[in-house]
């Protein structure tokens, strides 16, 4: 416990049988591009039912702006492309077909600063990176007013950042040094710094390290981003995980992306948790298929606050969390319901619980009374624009609000961009 | 959906085994008539409680009986019934459940009706305390600042200043005692008193600085009456004063981040 905030936040316990020491590289049977979660994109496929494609190839792009691409997580051929009215992208689902391609790309074009933007959007790093305000991936030329790299999760279950970047110090320091030259801001790492001292020397002077506690939510990017440098409707701040970093530091320098990173499998629907290194879109059930324990199961990507029930874990997904089904509550009698919930729902009482969800970085019970009122003009002074959901998970859980916290922000923010926004 | 614990009928469930020792020693205390007051606040509340969820789908809370239990052990002695329903049913409807029940208030429900009864019946005695009930305040606060649903920081500043008056000689016993009770019951309530920490500091320290100001400057006012009258005065400056701190907070946050 600190003082000054250092030690605000919670440590909200959700059980998980222990993990299994191993960790294996899997790449699944079928794997999909998907998404980033919340956004609904319009997309052009680049690719056909049964083309064959490469790790790292594209088989998407953004139809407004074509220089986005989605590309392909593991080699093989495509499998079907599921388009919803509108254009909007759903999944396209590619099985694995034996065989090492590997999309190259060309690192001389990073040597300027156009070049850089055109290979993060070419070779599918772009969309691991996320923009506040609003959330959702930065448009194409996009300038930041900060870059915020994720080395510290808080989120229950999460896997430790640090062992993902064993031995890719210098993979990470290429990234950061790219990620610099985005920018005009400082670049900040936000990193535990009661675990080891030995964090690896930030390459240049202006990538910053930040510590962070080790309580929910301190690690979470949205809290990390009002404390340091608050994102504005002009002064957009982008957030990206550190291994993703490390990721374009490797593609910078080998002209392939690596698309394997570090995720953890718990809840406690499991026999035991497990660490695997796999690739985005993978399919959960593979992932999952011999540690779930017998009963219904409800398979989610990403963290027991945050994550949603999905067949294939999400772009920035870390985290595979499998929770028993809970079983059909039998109807009540009217008159019960009438005590416990009315049409309105019940307000939050400002507690101290409350303002250590939010981990005490904003004045919490003002904040979320503004979120029920719909003041935008409050919640934007209190800081809503450097938030997104995932920031409030926690306080949504805390206060057993079912979700509607996150459902009020999402509306607010979805109303601030319709009317302030350029 | 997994949820958590903290919604407001678990605030309010904290908040009734908060006041728990201090309603055990009071009715200890007070006996039989004590025990017919709070049986009638009790039912006067939950009376209204259940009016406003058939006419206005508004769920009951379970804070009807902390309203309760507030009036019964403040209100002035020997009302009779038809004052005291008169009176709990303005605090309550006017004071909490027209703003939409526990949680949309802004003054505290218990305030209201006392500031009523008192304006409105000058004439009838108020209660004093014997000195275990108001020291059964102390463990009450002490719950309430270690679940975290009473505003620590409120509980301090009243504290300060009633420390320094208490040794400056300012505040006899017996208001001391009963602004004790008056802070934990009417004025720790966590829905309106103020938010803000840097607020929270203000409200205490302000109901403490009108507690000795109408003690010292109030002739013929009794203990509870004066310690009721800071209570109302103090959780209506709540909001001011909050916004008070807001602004200091964006100020601060302007100058060191350039935007909020």
């Amino acid at each position: 416990m600190g003082f000054l905030g250092t030690g605000a936040g919670l440590a909200p316990h959700f059980p998980s049988p222990p993990d299994s020491p191993d960790v294996f590289d899997v790449i699944t049977e079928e794997a999909a591009v998907c998404p980033p979660v919340g956004r609904a994109l319009h997309v052009a496929p680049l690719v056909q039912e049964g083309d064959r494609v490469s790790q790292g190839g594209a088989v998407a792009c953004l139809r407004h702006s074509p220089e986005i691409k989605f590309v392909a997580p593991i080699a093989g051929h495509v499998a079907s492309i599921v388009l919803l009215p509108g254009r909007h992208l759903s999944e396209i689902v590619i099985y694995r077909e034996d065989g090492d391609a590997v999309e190259r790309h060309d690192t001389e074009l990073a040597h300027s600063v156009a070049g850089l933007r055109r290979l993060m959007q070419s070779a599918g790093v772009w969309q691991w990176v996320r923009r506040r305000p609003f959330g959702g991936m930065p448009s194409a030329d996009e300038t930041p007013a900060a870059i915020v790299v994720m080395a510290t999760d808080t989120r229950p279950g999460a896997p430790d950042p640090r062992h993902a970047l064993d031995g890719r110090e210098e993979d990470l320091s290429l990234g950061l040094a790219a990620l610099a030259r985005l920018t005009d801001g400082p670049v900040m790492v936000c990193a535990q710094g009661d675990r080891s001292p030995s964090w690896p020397a930030l390459p240049n002077g202006r990538a910053r390290l930040a510590v962070r506690g080790r309580r929910h939510p301190q690690g979470s990017a949205g809290i990390c981003i009002h404390h340091l440098c608050p994102a504005g409707i002009e002064a957009p701040v982008w957030d990206l995980h550190a291994e993703d970093t490390a990721a374009l530091g490797a593609l910078l320098r080998t002209g392939m992306l690596p698309m394997t990173r570090l995720v953890r499998i718990a809840g406690a629907a499991l026999i035991e948790g497990h660490s695997v290194r796999t690739h985005p879109g993978a399919d959960l059930r593979q992932l999952t298929r011999r540690i779930v324990a017998p009963g219904q199961h409800v398979l989610m990507s990403g963290s027991p606050l945050d994550g949603h029930v999905a067949r294939w874990l999400a772009p920035r997904h870390r985290q595979i969390t499998v929770m028993p089904r809970a079983p059909a509550r039998p109807g009540r009698h009217w008159l019960v319901a009438a005590l416990d919930t009315s049409t309105r729902g019940a307000p939050a009482i400002p507690t101290a619980a409350l303002t250590q969800a939010l981990g005490a970085a904003l004045p919490a019970a003002p904040f979320i009374r503004a979120l029920g009122a719909g003041d935008e003009e409050t919640a934007m002074r209190l800081g809503i624009l450097s938030l997104l959901e995932e920031d409030l998970a926690l306080a949504d859980y805390v206060l057993s609000e079912g979700g509607h916290l996150k459902a009020q922000l999402r509306a607010m923010l979805d109303r601030i961009q319709a009317e302030f926004a350029p | 959906m997994i949820r958590g614990l903290w919604n407001r009928e678990t605030v309010a469930l904290l908040l009734l085994a908060a006041y728990l020792p201090l309603a055990l020693f009071w009715l200890r205390h007070g006996g039989t008539e004590a025990l017919a007051r709070l049986g009638l606040a009790v039912l006067v509340v939950a009376i209204w409680h259940l009016v406003f969820m058939l006419a206005r789908a508004q769920a009951p809370s379970l804070s009807a009986l902390i309203t309760a239990l507030a009036i019964a052990m403040l209100a002035p002695e020997g009302l009779g019934v038809f004052r005291m329903t008169l009176g709990i049913s303005f605090g309550v409807v006017m004071g909490e459940l027209v703003f939409g029940g526990w949680g949309r208030n802004v003054v505290n429900p218990a305030t209201v009706s006392l500031s009523f009864l008192g304006f409105g019946f000058p004439a009838f005695a108020w209660p004093g305390f014997d000195d275990p009930v108001a020291w059964a305040a102390i463990p009450a606060a002490l719950i309430g600042m270690a679940t975290g649903i009473m505003p620590a920081a409120l509980l301090a500043g009243a504290a300060v200043v009633g420390a320094a008056a208490s040794l400056a000689g300012l505040l006899p016993e017996p208001v001391l005692l009963a602004a004790g009770v008056a802070l934990v019951l009417l004025l720790a309530d966590p829905v309106t008193s103020a938010t803000t920490a840097l607020g929270r500091w203000l409200n205490g320290a302000l109901y403490g600085a009108l507690v000795v100001l109408f003690s010292a400057g109030w002739t013929g006012a009794a203990p509870v009456q004066v310690a009721v009258a800071a209570a109302l005065l103090a959780s209506l400056a709540a909001p001011l004063l909050d916004d008070a701190a807001l602004a200091l907070w964006i100020a601060a946050r302007k100058r060191r981040h350039g935007r909020t």
